[in-house]
């Protein structure tokens, strides 16, 4: 059913998917007909059973928007990480159906599961996002190199210019403990674009970070939607950060409470308190 | 406050099965020793045609204690490393007791009251084994030595000096747990606040153990030299490089630290330069002092059986030249028994080694589940965690094994040069003989298949445990 409903969405499953190279119409401007980078349909996540089951996602369904910022909000235990959790291929639903543009994930098996979590989807995570043993550069290469191949010329240049706009260049060969947590992020997301892929999946990017140290953060990751049309879904609870996003998806209670364009600070931190005000 | 449950938990924690474990090895082998040595002497007592019965008890008894005392030891070295690395995986939680008031010292004493508690068990739990094993080994001599020499001789198993290894053991793990323990002091009450990253590859030095351990080498190097040019006229020699090869053995154990850790990063270069072999390579550096320790017992163990070996197969060629081309064959067999059982008397040691080889390298697995989660995360499939930490075990063992064969090699011939360079014999130049070193390819086989075991066992569980990470619940952990 969804099929000609999504039938805009590029096929990238089809291609070696990081070698595309995204193409933004310039006309197609209207988000509501805007391809989905990611969607899910009906998705149920339980935990336990009996009295002590919980209902982390309970009927979730959403896409997301390509060439969009969109930030995912919502209390703890709202079920926010566990519906990006499923998204990003590194959980799996209870029932419900999740794709990645036209390829359905929540069929594929693990080894498949990683190897579109390599190739097509970036992570930024809080924090312990590079691995100790590896150099700046060799973390930004890792995708690549855990494919057993060494980044083509065009992805070499792409690498090049993210390392460039980001400022890591005099930093390349240091290891992640001589790095300050804003430039450890600012290697995440090198390496989270370095791919191009469908999708980054941003989880607290600013959470560990000082107020200036996530400024920086929020603003590479916007930059990136806007200079390269990535899409990226970020996950916060931070007003301020979900701020900076196109659209502003609300949780609450594993459902999706509201679902918004642009918001100021200040309108999504009203929301929240009105939410949390209802809650109680 | 809850001290007994506290307890009870530490049980269960990785490290405690394994420190258990050595500290019995260690218990038993000191049983059976002093069987075996107690029961020769009562042999050999009951033998008229034995003169100085003393000399040979006296004899029979140092060798014992060279033997057991060497298999201590590396089980000390293996328990205060599996005790180092325990207290650096619970760095957050010692920062926690120490925000909520507890002193550094009384953290500190609480981990190596734990390792008087798991040397006591272990100690018990080998004399029972040990005493066991010692009515089979009576048995077993018994049967293999002659009749007439066994008529007569009664031996009673049981006596109190049996409990002698078992106390030293006991005493030794607990001296070992609070060495492994120092760590404790330097955790703030901070770190368990703060979102520390995680300090690796630290630049550890040791000016005073580095100069300590060359001057021996050097020393020890120049006195084996030594032996081997004395050797050449008189069988005096081995004696001179007897002392040479302990003091620079000594040197280079001492010095591990700082030696292994090079070693480590030339042989991890030979994986190859994919991320997984990279990464598997780099593990073992994080911590070199750790993964120094981990390595210099099973040096120990692999060198002295090797040593053994050489120089008993170096022996044999040259006294089988000496004699025209054949060696007796009663000498060839006594010969062979004898390198047989002292070989596998060292051998305990790199068992124990052994253990504790496997042991760290999965708590230093388990350790990095975080990371392991992250990688998942990243695309790092199944059969490539399963490389990563094959690659790493391989890395770490086959590093040990090979030091220890080499210098195996080494000491053994220098024990055969300067012991028969005297000899006349076939490769005669102007008067001496020139030893070639001889390797029993066979043992060499035996070492490497053992390699290979270990190697296996020491990434099973590690491996099982990184291929059932799930990257979300990694991730979520703290």
């Amino acid at each position: 059913m969804y099929e000609g409903r999504y039938s805009r969405a590029m096929c990238r499953g089809c291609a070696v998917p990081s070698v595309e190279t995204m193409t933004t119409d310039p006309f197609d401007l209207d988000h509501d007909r805007a391809p989905l980078a990611a969607r899910v349909d009906g998705l149920f996540k339980t935990y336990g059973s009996g009295d002590g089951v919980v209902h982390a996602l309970d009927g979730v369904s959403i896409g997301i928007r390509r060439g969009e910022l969109t930030a995912i909000m919502g209390p703890s235990g709202s079920g926010k990480s566990t519906l990006m959790h499923i998204m990003a291929g590194l959980d799996r639903p209870t029932s419900g159906r999740a794709w990645l543009a036209d390829t359905e994930i929540t069929t594929l098996d693990d080894l498949a599961l990683t190897e579109l979590r390599r190739r097509r989807i970036g992570f930024v995570f809080q924090a312990f996002n590079l691995v100790p043993t590896l150099d700046a550069l060799d973390n930004i290469r890792l995708p690549f190199e855990l494919d057993g191949r060494r980044p083509t010329a065009e992805e070499a240049e792409r690498i090049e210019a993210i390392i460039e706009s980001l400022g890591l260049g005099e930093r390349l060969r240091h290891r992640p403990h001589q790095l300050s947590g804003g430039q450890q992020q600012r290697v995440a997301i090198a390496r989270a674009l370095a791919t191009q892929p469908d999708l980054v999946f941003a989880d607290e990017p600013t959470g560990n970070l000082d107020s200036r140290s996530g400024r920086e953060v929020l603003a590479l990751l916007a930059a990136a939607v806007r200079d390269r049309g990535q899409t990226i879904a970020m996950v916060t609870h931070d007003p301020v950060a979900a701020s900076h996003a196109d659209r502003v998806v609300f949780l609450a209670d594993g459902r999706i409470a509201a679902d918004k364009p642009r918001q100021s600070a200040e309108q999504i931190a009203a929301h929240m308190l009105a939410a949390d005000q209802v809650a109680a | 406050m809850s001290a007994s449950t506290g307890a009870a938990a530490s049980w269960r924690e990785r490290g405690t099965g394994a420190s258990v474990l050595v500290a019995g090895i260690s218990s038993a082998f000191g049983v059976l020793i002093l069987t075996g040595v107690g029961y020769l002497t009562a042999i050999i007592s009951a033998d008229p045609t034995v003169g100085d019965v003393r000399a040979v008890r006296y004899t029979l008894s140092i060798l014992g204690t060279v033997i057991l005392g060497v298999s201590v030891f590396v089980a000390a070295v293996v328990t205060a490393n599996t005790f180092a690395t325990i207290v650096a995986g619970r760095t957050r939680q010692i920062a926690l007791m120490r925000l909520i008031g507890s002193s550094a010292r009384t953290e500190r004493r609480r981990v190596a009251g734990r390792g008087l508690a798991v040397g006591a068990v272990g100690a018990a739990a080998g004399l029972v084994a040990g005493i066991g094993l010692s009515y089979v080994l009576v048995a077993v001599l018994r049967g293999y030595l002659s009749p007439e020499a066994v008529s007569g001789v009664t031996y009673r198993v049981l006596q109190p000096s049996l409990l002698l290894p078992a106390g030293v053991v006991v005493l030794t793990t607990w001296a070992a747990a609070w060495v492994g323990s120092r760590r404790v002091l330097t955790v703030t009450p901070l770190q368990a606040l703060a979102s520390s990253t995680d300090r690796t590859t630290a630049d550890v030095r040791h000016p005073v153990r580095t100069v300590i351990s060359f001057v021996a080498i050097g020393i020890g190097a120049a006195l084996l030299a030594a032996g081997i040019v004395v050797g050449l006229a008189d069988p005096g020699g081995m004696v001179v490089a007897f002392s040479g090869g302990v003091v620079s053995f000594t040197g280079i154990v001492v010095g591990s630290v700082v030696l292994m850790p090079p070693v480590l990063r030339l042989t991890g270069r030979a994986f190859g330069s994919g991320v997984t072999a990279r990464m598997a390579a780099q593990n073992a550096l994080r911590y070199p002092e750790r993964s120094a320790r981990m390595t210099i017992g099973v040096v120990i163990g692999v060198t002295l059986v090797t040593l053994l070996a050489v120089a008993s197969e170096s022996t044999k060629a040259v006294l089988a030249s000496a004699s025209g081309g054949t060696l007796d064959p009663a000498l060839d067999e006594a010969m062979n028994v004898t390198s047989a059982i002292m070989m596998s008397l060292v051998g305990v040691s790199a068992v124990i080694a052994a253990v504790g080889l496997v042991d760290l390298l999965t708590i230093g697995i388990v350790q990095r589940r975080r990371e392991l989660g992250l990688l998942r995360s990243l695309g790092l499939s199944r059969p490539q965690a399963n490389r990563m930490v094959l690659l790493e075990a391989t890395h770490v063992a086959f590093t040990a094994v090979v030091v220890g064969v080499l210098l195996g090699i080494g000491y053994g011939w220098a024990a055969a040069q300067s012991m028969l360079g005297s000899v006349v014999g076939a490769n005669v130049e102007e008067g001496h003989t020139l030893v070639l070193p001889a390797v029993p390819w066979l043992t060499v086989a035996v070492i490497a298949a053992a390699a290979a075991v270990l190697t296996l066992a020491a990434a099973a569980v590690p491996s099982r445990l990184a291929t059932r990470v799930s990257p979300v619940e990694a991730l979520a952990a703290t």
